[in-house]
């Protein structure tokens, strides 16, 4: 089934567009086979709330998914997003917490006003953003080492700070705003802060000299430098953007739950990644596009969904997940190698 | 036993996009010095990784003594009776020439090595050639062409049919040359035929007893060195219908000074001083290890170094980024590893150097990035069809075209090329030059670095000879230049 929908359009693309193009429109057809193969096997699978709550249930991967694919695309990895997520959450809410005596210690924080609490929690994230761009751009030491690294630390300031279990006691109304006022049915008003960022995230990456040096460093780094570049402080940029968005991705997930907890966020990374791989990005850099990695969210979504309408137990989804990556990227492989020919 | 000892027969071989090697026919006779000729981008080194294992034919048909040979590493070729002194040396640094020597052949006996009769044959053999060479000096504190010598000893050793020789001469002295001659004549008395290439014609008309000329992919002709007139003939056969046209000295020397250098040193330079005049073609002459690429990059600000370059009155910044904004620009040594982006299509490959003159705070204008590009296009005469495709699917030439492009969208006055023609075929090479021609006549400048001595003859005013990171001579180009002259001073002979 999947292979006669591909033909016309492989048939209709060849050698017009670009290998970019051309690979988001397969994955596109591989979501729709998906949700449409989902939606004649499970009672009830489609409808205007499964598509909704597709959104409402990713768009956290969405939002860190932009900055691994822009990193990703200069060759680089970001594996400390999950730990920043966390980070993010515990130390936002220990910041607003009440700094009244008398409280556990869990329930005791600095009592900030909230948005003085969310700008300090950023600058944190920006400082293990910091220092990923210090070793990685100025030092030169290979992403996944430092990134394991950060990831560990990050994860180890939010453990600290929560004692190991989470903030949620004595935390102002406002906290639990942004991120749970719904704007229609389950979608919620983080849903949008991540609609909007896609939208500015795909300009940049196509439209500016921003995104384009992207492409250019992860492309040829070297050729990059020669045709003056400035290699060291755009990588910088780009890890620092990735903490930033990990950030606000951990402050939103707090919001949502009214707490901020420890162990939120874990693996987030590694999702990360496999939506960005799921959207066609080259693990060697210079391919890859947000356009694709929300794509490969979706599709992720879709079989997550699906596996809990077929009543699987959760504990598979994982192995599901595995699969269809798998065959994803084998087909990817397969049909960009059969294009060049 | 017959009289060729090697047969060529339609051998073809194709990469993408060129086909590098054109139904070649030949015969190689036995116990004889076989010279193969022909411009770089002509075949012959494709024709010998062919023969040699290191890579696969396409079709045709290869005999050795009558028995097809197909060879799957360079290992396997020697084993069948074809051993290759490769132009990159491969001997390992860190081991001793012993250790060198036997790479490869050692005999274990319960792990440990043993010395065989293998062993102490090819120490004799080094020995009989260069008896200077103490066999446990580590072989990192040996001179380029001690290296050689220890290579050749290898192949001399495993006693094969046919040596082949890439460029053996490329490093040497003369001196060095000249006992390199001795070795080839006595193998040849032993009955081992030599397949030589070499760039160097005289050394062919002196050593050579046959000579086959390609060109373009294509076998051209195989004839006894006798049969040939002389030099131009050659020649002619070499570069076909294709004349590169001659230098013609410029009729009025700019003196406008553009660029200075002073005492100018890093890791490989010792005290580079020179000036160059606007709307000059410069020259760098030298041979591979000479400095040329790390003058063209200390220029630029790609490598680090100590000492001043002064542009237009103004000290240089020490990164290409300033390099560029002051107005310089760089077609790089390696095309596709520091020039090109191969992953990204043509038109974004030409904006890259200059995302500034399309871009207006930080926005793209797509617009204008495509007339740029279709207006290189059409001017240096890139063949494609159509500017969204990816570079990595343009011929060699092509793709040096768009470093090209690349680097005049930049602007600059100051055009840094390091070895531009390197790897492209005879066509493109006539149109570089004429591209080169055409941007001095434009007022731009141009360094040219290259380690081809006619196309440097061909294409500058000025020439700079470079020896081990110095700058041994400087000569105005004209029809009394002494091309034998160069060739003793960039070999480390002392300028005369």
């Amino acid at each position: 089934m999947i292979k006669n929908m591909l033909k016309p359009i492989d048939r209709s693309v060849s050698g017009k567009i670009s290998n970019e193009s051309y690979l988001n429109r397969v994955m596109f057809i591989v979501l729709i086979v998906l949700f449409g193969t989902a939606s004649l096997t499970i009672d009830n699978y489609f409808s205007t709330g499964t598509a909704l709550n597709l959104i409402a249930n990713n768009w956290y991967i969405v939002i860190l998914g932009i900055g691994v694919t822009y990193l990703l695309v200069s060759g680089h990895l970001d594996m400390s997003v999950g730990g920043i997520v966390a980070m993010a959450g515990v130390l936002s809410a220990y910041f607003c917490q009440p700094s009244n005596e008398g409280f556990t210690e869990l329930g005791q924080g600095l009592g900030m006003p909230y948005g003085w609490a969310v700008l300090l929690t950023l600058a944190c994230c920006l400082v293990i953003g910091a220092l990923n761009a210090l070793f990685i751009a100025k030092m030169r030491v290979a992403s996944i080492i430092v990134t394991l690294g950060t990831m560990s630390i990050a994860r180890g300031i939010a453990q600290v700070a929560a004692l190991g279990a989470q903030r949620s006691a004595g935390l102002p109304n406002i906290f639990g705003v942004i991120g749970s006022v719904p704007l229609f049915g389950p979608i919620k008003i983080a849903a949008a802060v991540a609609a909007v960022l896609v939208v500015i995230a795909l300009f940049v990456e196509k439209k500016t000299s921003f995104g384009r040096k992207t492409y250019l460093i992860g492309a040829n780094r070297e050729a990059a430098r020669l045709s003056g570049v400035k290699v060291e402080r755009h990588i910088a940029l780009l890890y620092l953007l990735s903490s930033l968005l990990a950030g606000i991705t951990g402050i939103l997930l707090a919001s949502e739950m009214k707490a901020g907890i420890s162990s939120r966020g874990s693996g987030f990374e590694f999702s990360a990644l496999v939506v960005t791989l799921l959207g066609g990005a080259s693990i060697d850099g210079g391919v890859g596009s947000v356009l694709g990695m929300v794509i490969g969210a979706m599709i992720l979504g879709v079989v997550s969904s699906a596996a809990y309408g077929l009543l699987l137990r959760p504990e598979w989804q994982f192995i599901l997940k595995a699969i269809v990556t798998f065959l994803a990227i084998i087909a990817q492989r397969y049909l960009l190698d059969r294009r060049s020919r | 036993m017959e009289a060729n000892v090697l047969q060529i027969k339609g051998l073809v071989k194709d990469f993408p996009g060129v086909r590098a090697v054109n139904e070649v026919s030949f015969e190689v006779k036995r116990n004889a010095v076989h010279c193969l000729v022909g411009e770089n981008g002509a075949g012959k080194s494709t024709l010998i990784k062919i023969l040699t294992g290191a890579c696969e034919r396409t079709c045709g048909e290869i005999f050795l003594n009558g028995t097809e040979f197909c060879a799957k590493n360079p290992k396997d070729a020697r084993e069948k009776g074809i051993s290759t002194l490769f132009q990159e040396l491969n001997v390992v640094d860190q081991l001793t020439v012993e250790e060198n020597l036997t790479l490869g052949l050692e005999d274990a006996f319960c792990g440990f090595l043993r010395k065989t009769d293998k062993v102490k044959k090819i120490i004799a053999v080094l020995k009989d050639l260069e008896p200077s060479i103490n066999p446990k000096e580590r072989v990192s504190r040996l001179s380029v062409a001690k290296k050689q010598i220890i290579e050749i000893a290898k192949a001399v050793a495993a006693e094969t049919d046919i040596i082949i020789m890439d460029e053996p001469t490329a490093a040497l002295s003369e001196s060095e040359i000249n006992r390199l001659f001795t070795i080839i004549k006595r193998l040849r008395e032993k009955g081992v035929t030599v397949i030589y290439i070499s760039h160097r014609l005289d050394e062919i008309f002196t050593l050579g007893d046959y000579v086959t000329v390609m060109r373009d992919g294509k076998h051209v002709a195989t004839k006894p060195i006798n049969e040939v007139k002389d030099r131009s003939e050659l020649v002619q056969l070499m570069i076909g219908k294709t004349v590169i046209e001659s230098y013609v000295p410029k009729e009025t020397q700019s003196d406008q000074l553009l660029l200075e250098l002073k005492n100018v040193c890093n890791h490989k330079l010792r005290n580079i001083s020179l000036s160059v005049n606007r709307g000059e073609i410069v020259g760098f002459y030298g041979l591979i290890g000479a400095g040329k690429t790390e003058l063209a990059r200390a220029i630029y600000g790609a490598d680090a170094y100590s000492g001043d370059i002064i542009l237009h009155g103004k000290t240089l910044g020490k990164t290409p980024e300033k390099a560029i904004s002051a107005g310089i620009a760089l077609v790089p040594e390696e095309r596709r590893t520091q020039g090109l982006f191969t992953l990204l299509t043509i038109k974004h490959n030409i904006s890259a150097m200059n995302l500034k003159k399309i871009s207006k705070f930080g926005l793209l204008n797509s617009m204008q990035e495509r007339n740029t590009a279709k207006s290189y296009i059409s001017q240096l005469n890139i063949k494609t069809d159509s500017m969204d495709k990816e570079t990595s699917k343009l011929s060699g030439g092509n793709q040096q075209k768009v470093v090209f492009s690349k680097c005049l969208f930049a602007n600059a006055d100051l055009l840094i090329l390091d070895e531009p023609t390197r790897g492209i075929d005879v066509g493109a090479k006539a149109e570089i030059y004429a591209i080169v021609r055409d941007l001095v006549s434009k007022g731009k400048t141009i360094m040219f670095f290259s380690s081809e001595l006619p196309e440097i003859l061909n294409s500058c005013d000025r020439i700079f000879l470079l020896y081990e990171g110095e700058i041994k001579a400087e000569l105005r180009n004209g029809n009394d230049i002494d091309s034998q002259n160069i060739i003793h001073i960039v070999t480390g002979g002392t300028a005369s």
